[in-house]
């Protein structure tokens, strides 16, 4: 006696979606979070500066650093996604049934090179941002305290560094390509 | 392809890999942005006290390093099917996650500390080792998320 009854494979559903799905989304992610995060901090340290900057001005063109340092972190995500769109292209139905299993292993780490380069610049664009707006502040105020606060800075643009380093490590060199 | 290592089996070991990192990162960076907003508004009143008051962003830094340890091993360790089974995906999966939300709980936890610490300490000195105390009690948190994530992917074997 055999019953219809609803299946939910989740294996399926991951072996199905196309590993060129996998990794075309992994690449956007890649450059839209990264950018979603530098202009983050772009404006939170921005608004900070030119606020700070009506009765301070001197402090504008010094911490245009920290606005560098966001702009640092989308040049992370551009880096990372012309790394990774390298390795896609066209393929034959042969040459796809031959290497089945390592295109399908690619298009993976290609989707989570990209993902996780977009989350880990996310999040350093937003600190950067947080602690250049109060390195601005704190500037205004005094005018030696920017340079020690930048070390602040320095810490925080190192999270997007190890998602870069994590990123080239899972995504470098995964083709999905015929030739 | 077989049922132990069927070929989606990779996804979760990078997934693994990737929550690692990421979440890790969420909590570093909390930590370094929430304790660096404390430091700017104390330095105003004691510039000397800046680079002790460093502390905080360097334990926080520290959790995204074990976010990266643990990310490098799964790493070096994934593969394609059929070498790389269900069982190795789903303990590097395990070992990410681990590592991963632990590193943001104890991010949230060196950075409010940090924070509030660095602005008392500015007004009574007397309570910086107090301060370093908690924080390491909160780095310890993330510490014991990477000695899970290590120990889940020690045992991979392939």
């Amino acid at each position: 006696m055999t019953s219809k009854r609803a299946e939910f494979d989740v294996g399926w559903v991951l072996e199905s979606i196309s590993s060129y799905t996998w990794a075309c989304i992994g690449i956007a992610i890649a450059i839209s979070f990264s950018v979603l995060g530098a202009a983050w901090g772009m404006f939170i340290t921005g608004a900070s500066i030119v606020g700070a900057g009506v009765k301070a001005p001197r402090i504008k063109t010094k911490n245009l650093v920290s606005v560098i340092f966001c702009e640092a972190v989308a040049i992370y995500g551009i880096i990372i996604a012309i790394i990774l769109v390298q390795n896609i292209d066209d393929t034959t139905p042969e040459d796809w049934l031959d290497n089945y299993n390592t295109y399908i292993f690619n298009g993976y780490c290609l989707f989570f090179a990209g993902l996780l380069t977009g989350m880990c610049n996310l999040a350093c664009g937003i600190c950067v941002g947080i602690v250049g707006s109060g390195a601005a502040l704190a500037d205004a105020q005094n005018g030696e305290l920017f340079v020690r606060i930048l070390v602040i800075e320095i810490f925080g643009s190192a999270i997007g560094l190890f998602g870069v380093i994590i990123a080239v490590l899972l995504g470098n060199n995964r083709k999905i390509s015929s030739s | 392809m077989t049922d132990l290592a069927p070929a989606y089996s990779p996804f979760f070991g990078c997934m693994g890999a990737a929550s690692a990192i990421v979440f890790a990162s969420f909590g570093a960076a909390y930590g370094t942005a929430k304790s660096g907003i404390g430091i700017a508004s104390m330095a105003v009143m004691k510039p000397d006290l800046i680079m002790k008051s460093i502390i905080p962003v360097v334990m926080a830094g520290i959790l995204a390093i074990y976010g990266l340890v643990v990310a490098a091993l799964i790493i070096g360790k994934i593969g394609s099917a059929p070498g790389y089974t269900l069982f190795d995906a789903f303990c590097h999966f395990a070992a990410g996650l681990s590592v991963g939300i632990c590193g943001i709980a104890a991010g949230f936890a060196i950075g409010i500390v940090g924070d509030a610490g660095v602005r008392a300490t500015a007004q009574q000195p007397r309570l910086f080792v107090g301060m370093i105390l908690i924080l390491i009690f909160g780095e310890v948190l993330g510490l014991y998320g990477f000695i899970v994530g290590v120990m889940l992917h020690l045992k991979v074997q392939s």
